[in-house]
């Protein structure tokens, strides 16, 4: 690479001293390594296409957003639309990356620590570099909107003071989001920190389309006037000041324009210098995290240690140790512990949402089933059973979870129907209490509390029927996960084909829970009183038949199943 | 067979994967109550060849046998003579040291009074006492090779087949892992380990076999394998490498 800043050429002092390092090489270099990615992968220039093409689209919604009030020469909402949109804007740059594991690494500031930088070069070239991006450029499009705004509120003087605001506002953007990864860059890569982060990820996924839908409810019975004074207060923060600089000259606060740029000023410093200070710690935290402090914990014998105290009621033998594992790696492996919270979280907001349905909320395109103003039981047996299905799914990979560790079952000959059972059990520990709130809440929320029997009978049922429907698809269309700390990290090419099995496997639930959804549908009011002891006697009659007939299945493919699981290196 | 039996007897095992073959049909007696060392180049295929001994992976053909009980065909009574450390494959790492060793002790089968007896006796000689309540995950490479050991070792096995035992281990654990295969061998236990590091193999082996390119090159005791020479000369030359002759590269001595 002919880029001054890796090249070898400056083997004294003077040499370096002769060519000063600029931003512009680091813009240079970071350009150079993403070409050099794209380098015969296919398929990582279309994923870039596509991230480009999805960031243009939105930067075209949000100039057309933020520009509106301008475009409609109506200065009503301006000044809120501007401090509320920017302000998210900004709140979105300093969570996300936290969010998501850190930013775009190709300038890892780790690769930087050898050389002879000056910090202030350094901190400078990074940040220049980071404005190279595809976020960085969408939101800028987008917030440019604002000079279409200020110019058609407040003429020329305004726009340009929008102008300066729109650019040091995407600067202070991209400054706080390297300045928070940066401080967080030695706890992000410790595994503890990141098993954290992914159960907050999984958390916030799984809320966003309920509180989107609640957003899109409260915004029409919202009080505008009321929001006013916020948007003010929000407006003199560094969230929202550099947004609103120029509405605020438009609007013929003239003074308020450069007070807030120099808010904006002095934020983006206050910034730079923390981004500074935090580059060391970032710089060193790639070599070691350190050995991780031995934990005592209480005494007693190896036995009584592996069974947590809640399933101390579990026999010590096999089928108990079985259960008892099982029951540790639901909580303590991050990708188990995420798919446990999104069943929970989905599991409650989709069918209160999809029961509430009716006029004012639009819940629609979460699931197929339509939404009439009323509930009934057929729709609420149709919401658990989705509910079901969601809870069984989880297990569709679940010796994928394992990966090689599988090979001590295999070495200790475990039974294969042993096996089943006690993964069933394992996982229902967690999930039955679940289900149980699930159908008592929404009974509770529809005020029918006579439909417990209902909504519990066909959730008991459903999920009894997906533990059998996922326990062959789980030994028969395993598939690895790689090793990584990422819980969300999927091996690419495995998808299309396994997302298709887990597909299959929640028609085949579905289909085998119809005559619960059936019943519900013609019996009537004596249904209320035989759904719960049917819906639980089919569920569990269900779970051990399969698991009496899956068990043969594993004992016969142990060793394809182990190879399977165990990814490739 | 009558008599004595071997500890472990493989008879034409063969494996391909992908049409590329693993290993091209071995054939292997270890006698009880020796110290057995597999070794090889990388890629030989020796994982191969130990995975399907011990009924990790289905061979394409050919069979194994512990003590006389055929490995795939009546799995359960071979398995219960057989400790296994497979290399590469992670344990159960999200459990404490103790709680994976009461995990392996209880999917054997075993009383849970003895499984916390010697539970803590491994862990007390294998120095992993002082790691408490960490998580497997979080050892070092030693640690987790030494938890693995005791893994193997938890329900008294009569063959012991370890793969790679003493790779990225310390010296330290490394004498202690030696120390205690010997004096398990030394009650009449019978070990199988593979490896590349000829003086492992030099120190502690009994019977050795040399493996390359899928097929056994050399088998007998040690004596008998290594002759006059040096286990490394055997080796080199049996798996076919070059020695340097000092002409080549004459520009890195100045």
């Amino acid at each position: 690479m002919a880029v001054p800043v890796t090249a070898p050429a400056a083997p004294t002092a003077t040499a370096a001293a002769t060519h000063r390092v600029s931003p512009r090489h680091f813009v240079r270099l970071k350009l150079r390594v993403m070409v050099n990615n794209f380098r015969g992968q296919a398929w990582r220039i279309a994923l870039y296409v596509v991230g480009a093409v999805f960031g243009l689209w939105f930067a075209g919604t949000g100039f057309f957003l933020f520009a509106a009030p301008g475009l409609a020469g109506n200065d009503r909402y301006a000044l809120m639309i501007a401090a509320f949109g920017g302000g998210l804007t900004v709140l979105g740059w300093l969570l996300l990356p936290l969010v998501f594991f850190g930013v775009d690494e190709t300038l890892d500031p780790a690769r930087f620590a050898l050389l002879p930088l000056p910090r202030r070069t350094l901190v400078t070239g990074l940040l220049a570099a980071a404005l190279v991006s595809v976020p960085a450029v969408a939101v800028l499009l987008a917030l440019s909107g604002l000079v279409v705004t200020a110019g058609a509120l407040g003429g020329w003087s305004a726009a340009v003071v929008q102008v300066v605001g729109v650019l040091a506002g995407v600067l202070l953007c991209v400054a706080a989001a390297r300045a928070v990864t940066s401080a967080f860059a030695a706890m992000l890569r410790s595994r503890r920190v990141r098993d954290l982060a992914a159960v907050l990820l999984a958390v916030a996924a799984a809320l966003l389309g309920p509180l989107q839908i609640f957003g899109l409810a409260a915004l029409r019975d919202a009080d505008w006037d009321r929001l006013d004074p916020m948007a003010e207060v929000v407006g003199w923060t560094p969230f929202g000041a550099p947004w609103t600089a120029g509405i605020d000259l438009a609007e013929g606060r003239v003074w308020a324009a450069p007070v807030k740029l120099l808010i904006t000023a002095l934020a983006l410093v206050a910034l730079l210098a923390w981004w500074s200070r935090s580059l060391e710690s970032a710089m060193v935290g790639a070599a070691s995290a350190g050995p991780a402090p031995a934990r005592r914990g209480p005494a007693g014998g190896a036995v009584a240690q592996l069974f947590p105290r809640w399933v101390g009621w579990a026999r010590r033998d096999r089928f108990g140790a079985l259960v008892a594992r099982e029951a540790r790696y639901w909580w303590r492996d991050a990708r188990r512990r995420a798919n446990l919270v999104t069943v929970a979280v989905v599991g409650l907001f989709v069918p209160v949402m999809v029961n509430l349905g009716g006029a004012n909320l639009t819940a629609g395109d979460t699931q197929g089933f339509a939404v009439p103003d009323t509930s009934s039981p057929l729709l609420v047996s149709l919401s658990m059973v989705f509910v079901g299905v969601l809870a069984s799914v989880t297990l569709a990979n679940q010796f994928g979870f394992d990966g090689s560790a599988y090979a001590a079952h295999l070495v200790a000959g475990v039974p294969g129907q042993q096996e089943l059972r006690a993964r069933m059990a394992a996982f229902s520990l967690y999930v039955l209490p679940m289900l149980a709130v699930v159908s008592v809440a929404l009974a509770v929320i529809l005020g029918r509390p006579g439909w417990v029997g209902v909504t519990s009978g066909s959730l008991l049922a459903t999920y009894g029927v997906g533990l059998a429907v996922n326990s062959l698809v789980s030994v028969l269309g395993a598939y690895a996960l790689p090793e990584t700390s990422n819980p969300f990290a999927l091996n690419s090419g495995a998808g299309v084909a396994k997302s298709f099995l887990t597909l299959l496997a929640m028609v085949g639930t579905m289909v085998a829970a119809v005559p619960m959804v059936v019943a519900a549908a013609l019996l009537g009011d004596v249904w209320h009183w035989l759904a719960l002891p049917v819906g639980a006697a089919y569920g569990l009659g269900a779970a051990l038949l399969g698991a009496y007939l899956v068990g043969d299945v594993l004992d016969r493919r142990q060793p394809e199943l182990l190879a399977t699981v165990t990814p490739r290196r | 067979m009558t008599g004595e039996q071997p500890a472990l007897s493989l008879r034409g095992l063969a494996k391909a994967f992908d049409g590329k073959i693993a290993v091209a049909g071995v054939d292997l007696d270890v006698p009880a109550g020796s110290f057995y060392g597999l070794l090889g180049p990388n890629g030989a295929g020796k994982t191969t060849t130990l995975s399907m001994a011990v009924g990790l992976l289905r061979p394409d053909a050919g069979g194994a046998w512990v003590l006389g009980h055929d490995v795939w065909a009546d799995p359960v009574a071979a398995k219960r003579l057989l400790g296994v450390m497979p290399d590469g494959v992670r344990l159960f790492d999200r459990l404490s040291g103790a709680e994976l060793l009461a995990y392996h002790g209880l999917l054997r089968g075993m009383d849970p009074a003895v499984v916390d007896q010697r539970a803590a006796e491994l862990l007390d000689v294998l120095a992993l006492g002082d790691a408490g309540r960490t998580l497997v995950v979080d050892y070092s490479a030693g640690m987790k090779k030494k938890i693995g050991l005791a893994c193997a070792l938890l329900h008294g096995p009569r063959l012991l087949v370890l793969d790679e035992p003493f790779e990225a281990v310390d010296p330290v654990s490394a004498a202690l892992i030696r120390d205690i295969l010997q004096r398990y061998v030394a009650g009449g236990g019978t070990v199988v380990f593979s490896s590349h590091v000829m003086e492992v193999v030099e120190r502690l082996c009994s019977h050795v076999a040399i493996l390359a390119a899928g097929t056994i090159k050399r088998v007998g005791t040690l004596p008998e394998v290594r002759g006059d020479r040096s286990l490394e000369e055997v080796f080199v030359e049996v798996v076919g490498g070059r020695t340097a002759t000092g002409e080549e590269l004459a520009w890195l001595s100045r």
